[in-house]
């Protein structure tokens, strides 16, 4: 991406709501849709099962369609094993998230509702074992092994169930790493003055990621805690039913 | 300020990126505040608990004929609780005009019992039509960003108003408002 795209914007605009988790897209304002030139977006790819998105992301910073999943070795502590992205290639597709439990303005919930509508659809029509859903929380510092339980059970997730996955960096420079080399988004731990009970919170993407058993990414959704869940389930049961 | 310009840039790329697909994609239709074409919703059948104001049972979501309210709330939400009274002063006002509901997509028999959904009920004095979501489809289906989250739906099936986050009494009232007023004509 261009960083001095985002930096020169900085003054542009007032702060529009700010608050613990942001929706919008990042850096992809470029894309046109209609069959780009470069990239892997805007074209058919052998290697994906779904269509191109109607919007062309291939400008993100972040993984967008037809690109790699990436390579992520993290800790699941509620199994107490280390996960990696690579393990359910061959597998399960992957969908992926990234929150944080304090999450002040119900964005994480939201991201949260579109992994666990895609678990109960699963299991309702029998493609648990196609899918894996991993849930990496970016604040390692105060998501431990039992506020993930908690946040699980608040959320009605199935954490227990073999297809569901919570990643722990084991630090805030990992999880800092992995989200703006790997993931490609802007991260900042941010001093929460409008919430009483927070100490920080993080301006963060809404992103969902939708990887085959490939490990191509098939979706990207950049508005993720507000697209519609039966969006996320169809392009899920397509991309399994291949 | 370096943080503020941080966030400044975030917020504004946002901005620019939603604008930027408006330019070339058109509104999206979904869940749009200012589309006046929206199609009515599926209705989806709901399980209700016997609790004070509620009867162990069936409803259709959204009512057939009858606008429709329903707030989504958990009993580990402290917004939810904290705005109880205004939805019962709301629901004091405008009962007699719609289906009046509270719904939890907690995963109920699994994650919390409904004794423990009726208790919460008690405390908080709830009063009305008490709904259970287990698997989270009729959150799924309303695209719920968070709880609490309230929805009002017109007598022919169409969203006139959702929100996220806690309300006073006029917000709700002003909100079911919208679908009482709303006479679910097609078109113009």
């Amino acid at each position: 991406m261009d960083r001095r795209t985002y930096l020169g914007t900085a003054g542009i605009t007032g702060l529009t709501s700010i608050a613990g988790c942001l929706g919008g897209t990042f850096g992809s304002d470029k894309g046109n849709g209609n069959g780009s030139e470069n990239g892997s977006e805007g074209r058919g790819n052998s290697n994906t099962v779904l269509k191109p998105p109607e919007r062309n992301l291939s400008e993100a910073s972040h993984p967008s369609y037809g690109d790699e999943l990436p390579a992520l070795s993290l800790p699941d502590p509620l199994a107490g094993e280390t996960i990696s992205t690579e393990q359910f290639e061959g597998e399960r597709a992957v969908l992926m998230t990234f929150v944080y439990t304090n999450c002040p303005d119900g964005v994480c919930p939201a991201l949260t509702l579109r992994l666990r509508r895609t678990q109960e659809v699963a299991a309702e029509e029998g493609f648990s074992d196609d899918i894996a859903l991993l849930e990496m929380t970016f604040d390692p510092e105060r998501d431990t092994e039992s506020k993930l339980r908690t946040f699980a059970n608040e959320q009605g997730v199935d954490a227990e169930a073999e297809n569901w996955h919570f990643l722990r960096p084991e630090t805030y420079d990992s999880a800092k790493e992995i989200m703006t080399e790997d993931i490609g988004l802007p991260f900042k731990k941010t001093d929460a003055e409008e919430y009483e009970d927070l100490e920080y919170i993080f301006p963060h993407f809404a992103l969902i990621l939708l990887a085959n058993e490939r490990g191509i990414v098939e979706r990207a959704y950049p508005k993720g805690s507000s697209i519609d869940p039966s969006t996320v389930v169809g392009d899920v049961e397509t991309v399994v039913s291949e | 300020m370096r943080r503020r310009d941080v966030l400044a840039g975030i917020g504004s790329l946002g901005v620019i990126g939603g604008a930027g697909a408006v330019a070339i994609y058109g509104l999206p239709s979904v869940n749009d505040e200012s589309d006046d074409e929206r199609e009515p919703v599926d209705p989806l059948t709901v399980e209700t608990i016997e609790a004070p104001g509620s009867e162990a049972g069936k409803v259709r979501v959204p009512a057939t004929n009858q606008p429709t309210f329903v707030d989504f709330f958990a009993t580990w939400c402290d917004p939810c609780s904290e705005q109880m009274p205004a939805l019962i002063e709301a629901h004091d006002r405008l009962d007699n005009d719609v289906l009046f509901m509270s719904v939890t997509n907690e995963a109920v028999g699994r994650s919390v019992a409904k004794a423990e959904i009726v208790d919460w009920w008690k405390n908080h004095n709830g009063n009305w039509t008490l709904g259970i979501d287990p698997t989270a489809e009729l959150s799924a289906q309303y695209s719920i960003t968070g709880i609490p989250y309230a929805v009002a739906i017109d007598a022919s099936g169409r969203v006139q108003w959702s929100a996220s986050g806690r309300k006073s009494t006029n917000e709700f009232v002003d909100g079911i408002e919208r679908a009482l007023e709303s006479d679910g004509a097609e078109g113009e």
